[in-house]
């Protein structure tokens, strides 16, 4: 409860690394999708 | 945990910025990824290292000229002294004497700031260079025949001993009670020059210097931020950052530059809630393994310091495997210490912003600290004499010099160009070691979550120091 009771502080602290976060989120995302496109086409390839 | 400097970190009263503070970190993460991709476009073969030095004879012949060596070292052999002497013979009240705002502000902060902007300059005013050299010197003259040193520098040293300098430098500032007592300062001043001997006398003057010396290369680091560089005994000008995409670091530069940009981190997030609330919990643990408080205290300092330096190595390592992960059959070494000069404008801009407010108000001090450096009062009931050697022993310090918006301002540019030219630095480095151009892109997205990380996390510090 006190975690909520005081939101407002952390959250403004993280407000801070809101970029950083967004940033590394988009770097994973598109690694994950590179490799399920190598994986795709791998499988594409062996099937051909 | 030093409180020698109440306005260290930032002054109090932003409250006319246009925008919450925060947002300030999200407009530095777009200026970083808009410069980002400007570089991609317009920045497509590596310039940095191949910039063209422009030699200055007359000004070489006037800097490096012999008389002007021989002033300089022995302006720094007396600061030395002076530091030294006042520290065990004047007051112990650190904001009254001479040697820990010295040493702490003007040596410490105030050299960054001359290295950036006019090259190498502590390497002419270097106490332990110039007292190896003379003593080289007498050496070779009573012998009659050149002295070379005992042993060759290990290659494995590399930038160690100077990492572990910069380390107890920061610990003593940051975790030690008594660090910012003038006789503490004093006898570091003297242990570090001991031990700076001991090496020139193992490995050689130069070459001990310009591995060895935390404080050498430190400041030497920041050089090469600036314009000014020597080749051949000749001064000369080159595009700024130039000189950073030559560096060829050692072993042990990483870890250097973690404890550079850690220290910094550590000093901010120590004024923040979230590490006032478990230091007190750390240190109640240790006192129940035996620790009296005072010891306590200081350990979860360290443990604090040693964290923060951890952390940055940490992220740093994440964003060089991540570029590795991209391809190019590059090790994660070989990545590290490729990239590893794009963290020097990074740590400029750490304690350009964190300091810059304490060396603008507490470096005013000095003229007064210069005038009277032991900091005994003319009425001191003891009966030591205080001085006015410059008439200048009743200056205040004027806070008004900057406002606290404006110096937010400047904080915020200081962090934002940092970040810019490590990028820049690390860009023109991929399109050096990368044979594809997409590649040395694509792994610079790596890069450029590091930098936006830093960046966040060096406004998120600079915030902290309001609370």
């Amino acid at each position: 409860m006190i975690l909520f009771a005081h939101a407002g502080h952390w959250l403004v602290n993280l407000a801070y690394f809101v970029p950083v976060i967004g940033f590394l989120g988009w770097l994973g995302w598109t690694e994950l999708r590179s490799r399920r496109e190598k994986r795709a086409e791998r499988r594409n390839a062996a099937v051909d | 945990m030093t409180e020698v400097f109440p306005v260290a970190h930032g002054i109090v009263g932003r409250s006319d910025l246009p925008i919450p503070e925060w947002l300030f970190g999200w407009a530095a993460a777009v200026v970083l990824v808009v410069s980002f991709v400007a570089l991609a476009v317009l920045w497509p073969r590596p310039k940095l290292s191949r910039a063209s030095f422009k030699p200055l004879p007359r000004l070489s012949r006037v800097l490096l000229s012999r008389p002007v060596d021989l002033l300089c070292g022995l302006i720094g052999v007396a600061l030395l002294l002076l530091t030294v002497y006042a520290g065990f013979e004047g007051s112990q009240t650190a904001t009254a004497n001479f040697t820990p705002t010295f040493v702490y502000v003007i040596f410490w902060l105030g050299l960054v700031g001359l290295s950036v902007l006019f090259g190498n300059v502590f390497k002419a005013f270097n106490p332990w260079r110039a007292c190896g050299r003379a003593v080289a010197w007498v050496a070779r003259t009573a012998a009659r025949a050149p002295m070379p040193a005992p042993l060759a520098y290990p290659e494995r040293l590399g930038h160690w001993p100077a990492a572990a300098g910069i380390f107890l430098f920061a610990a003593l500032e940051l975790t030690a009670s008594d660090g910012d007592t003038p006789q503490t300062v004093a006898i570091a001043a003297l242990v570090y020059s001991l031990i700076q001997f001991v090496g020139m006398a193992l490995y050689g003057v130069e070459e001990w210097t310009e591995r060895g010396d935390g404080f050498s290369v430190y400041f030497a680091l920041f050089a090469r931020i600036s314009p000014w560089s020597t080749r051949d005994g000749v001064i000369g000008l080159r595009v700024p950052l130039a000189n950073l995409a030559d560096f060829r670091p050692l072993a042990g530069t990483v870890p250097l530059l973690a404890v550079m940009i850690g220290s910094v981190t550590f000093d901010g997030a120590a004024e923040a809630p979230i590490w006032t609330g478990i230091a007190p919990d750390i240190s109640d643990f240790l006192q129940t393994l035996g620790l009296s408080p005072e010891k306590a205290l200081e350990i979860t300092f360290l443990i604090g310091l040693i964290a923060a330096i951890a952390i940055v190595y940490g992220f740093y390592t994440l964003g060089v495997r991540g570029a590795q992960s991209v391809g190019g059959g590059f090790t994660t070494r070989e990545l590290s210490r490729a990239f590893v000069a794009s963290l020097v404008p990074i740590a400029f801009a750490y304690v350009a912003a964190h300091y810059f407010t304490l060396l603008l108000y507490q470096g005013q001090a000095i003229l007064t600290l210069s005038d009277n450096p032991l900091g005994f009062l003319a009425s001191n009931p003891l009966g030591e004499a205080g001085t006015d050697i410059f008439g200048t022993a009743d200056r205040a310090i004027d806070y008004g010099v900057i406002g606290a918006t404006s110096a937010w301002y400047w904080m915020v540019g200081f962090v934002v160009l940092g970040h810019v030219a490590a990028l820049t630095l690390a860009h023109d480095k991929a399109l050096m070691i990368y044979s594809d151009v997409k590649l040395a892109v694509r792994s610079q997205y790596w890069m450029l979550a590091v930098m936006v990380g830093f960046t966040s996390l060096a406004l998120w510090l600079l915030s902290q120091a309001n609370q």
